[in-house]
């Protein structure tokens, strides 16, 4: 299981994978503690998603990824 | 009036004839109860000024009767007032008092929403709603009106109120004299520095009535004249001006507005005034010749104090301020003093004026700090059993006022005592407690809009 990952110290440009498996790109940060902005690289379940931006919750990030995948 | 068995508002515990008002409208919690409905359910409040939240994003927490509220900027630069509840649990989703957010997230289940209200993010949406909650249903609760008045910010919970103008009626140009800039120029204040809050033991009328006109207690406010806190330090103010004008009680009894202000002569040059500081005398000098020449016999108008029904009270010089008394149970008042400023000003007045501002108002304010004491041992010296039984005397004044009351050539709108002589009168309390008595008696708006009601049988005619 991952660690939980801080997100009011996730900068934009920053990759994370979701625990849907979607992989998302942040676009903006309100530093809330609960949500970030991010737009959909890639979407298994709903391929539909990818390009689009989204409020993302927290507790459905999995992980941040290194910027060069 | 013997009333020691009250559980509700009743008609005659506010008896304007013989001048007399029953003691358990100040300390009687099931009135308390029904004045938040009766009355702050349904009155125009005062909630902010725009200058605390000149930027898309920013909001600032604020309260309408018990209610805490967002006043907020959207992105599109819309200004909002919310009900600070979440709709799912009814968390705040505020708590700070002010700043600045993208979204406002409830920190209880996360439940978050856009800055014009719309409800924009709810977790394990798909998942655990499976996309089906309705989000456009469950936005922020708005208020039902809203008004930007020359930056004051004002709402209302009722749609059937009229609007903000009509509210007002011809109590408005009264405070003009407190929102314009000092030269008379529309508008151009803003608000120094932060607001003041703190908790007074007294039920909010006390300080409602202190302001719509309480031009007996002066004697308590000896020591600070002795002192010394006004500009020039001596007195409380500095305005010799008021020596050569009409004092005057002015009362508008369809709205329950009211002020103390002061007529000057028409040929009454401006006196000197703010000496300690050349710049700071330079400038009063010259925005008041200014404001003269502009507003012809509206600028021999120089307003004291003022109160708009029902808790929004006005200082307009020295100091110059705005305060809400809101009420936080029958026994309590939060009091919140905004003060005001001429945006263009000099820094060296803005500074000048925040220093004097300081010492007369406020919770460490020398003139406030005896206000609050008289408040705050006349409440608890009325809420025993056998105190309540003896009503208040609002006695002075009583058939003394006019209507059409003119005085060098200027006819002053508004029922109007004159206490040049008289040098006091209850006339403007009288006048706030009986639009008090006709909310609280009154099924609906329409109950209580007199000055429509001719309108109306002309209509039907």
């Amino acid at each position: 299981m991952s660690e939980p990952v801080n997100i009011r110290q996730i900068a934009p440009g920053t990759k994370i994978a979701l625990v849907d498996g979607a992989l998302a790109e942040v676009v903006s940060n309100p530093a809330d503690g609960v949500w970030v902005f991010a737009r959909y690289l890639s979407s298994p379940d709903d391929p539909a998603r990818v390009g689009s931006e989204d409020m993302i919750f927290a507790q459905d990030i999995l992980e941040i990824r290194d910027s060069s995948e | 009036m013997a009333t020691t068995r009250i559980s509700g508002y009743r008609p005659g515990l506010v008896d304007l004839a013989a001048g007399q008002i029953s003691r358990e409208i100040f300390v009687n919690d099931e009135i308390y109860r029904e004045e938040l409905e009766r009355v702050f359910a349904r009155a125009w409040l005062f909630v902010g000024h725009e200058s605390q939240i000149p930027s898309p994003g920013d909001f600032f927490v604020s309260s309408m009767g018990e209610e805490s509220v967002i006043l907020c900027r959207d992105r599109a630069h819309k200004v909002h007032v919310f009900l600070n509840s979440c709709r799912h649990r009814g968390m705040k989703v505020c708590r700070y008092d002010e700043g600045n957010a993208a979204v406002l997230t409830c920190p209880y289940h996360g439940w978050s929403y856009s800055t014009d209200g719309r409800l924009v993010g709810v977790p394990y949406f798909r998942e655990a709603y499976h996309g089906t909650l309705d989000r456009s249903a469950w936005g922020l609760v708005e208020v039902a009106q809203s008004y930007l008045y020359k930056g004051t910010v004002w709402a209302t919970w009722d749609p059937a109120a009229p609007p903000f103008l009509e509210y007002l009626g011809d109590f408005l140009p009264y405070i003009d004299l407190t929102l314009d800039s000092w030269d008379g120029s529309d508008g151009g204040t803003e608000i120094l520095c932060g607001i003041q809050k703190w908790r007074v033991p007294c039920n909010w009328k006390f300080p409602a009535e202190n302001f719509s006109g309480d031009s007996y207690h002066n004697i308590s406010h000896r020591s600070v004249d002795l002192v010394g806190i006004g500009p020039s330090g001596s007195g409380r103010r500095d305005m010799p001006e008021l020596n050569m004008a009409r004092k005057l009680h002015i009362a508008f009894p369809e709205r329950g507005h009211q002020t103390t202000s002061y007529l000057l002569p028409r040929e009454a040059a401006p006196p000197p005034a703010y000496q300690q500081s050349s710049v700071v005398s330079d400038y009063f000098r010259e925005c008041e010749e200014a404001r003269r020449r502009k507003r012809g016999d509206w600028g021999r108008m120089i307003t004291l104090v003022g109160e708009t029904f029902p808790n929004t009270a006005y200082l307009a010089r020295q100091p110059r301020t705005l305060a809400a008394w809101h009420p936080r149970g029958a026994h309590e008042t939060e009091v919140w003093r905004w003060f005001l400023v001429d945006k263009s000003a000099p820094a060296e007045v803005k500074d000048f004026l925040r220093d004097y501002y300081i010492r007369y108002s406020g919770p460490g304010g020398m003139t406030e700090q005896d206000d609050m004491e008289n408040w705050n041992y006349a409440h608890s010296a009325s809420r025993g059993t056998i105190a309540r039984r003896y009503p208040y005397s609002y006695e002075q004044g009583l058939g003394a006022e006019v209507e059409n009351y003119e005085w060098e050539g200027f006819r002053v709108p508004g029922t109007v005592c004159d206490l040049t002589q008289a040098k006091s009168s209850e006339h403007n309390l009288r006048n706030f407690y009986r639009r008090w008595a006709e909310f609280m008696a009154a099924g609906s708006w329409d109950e209580l809009m007199h000055w429509r009601r001719p309108a109306r049988a002309e209509a039907a005619e």
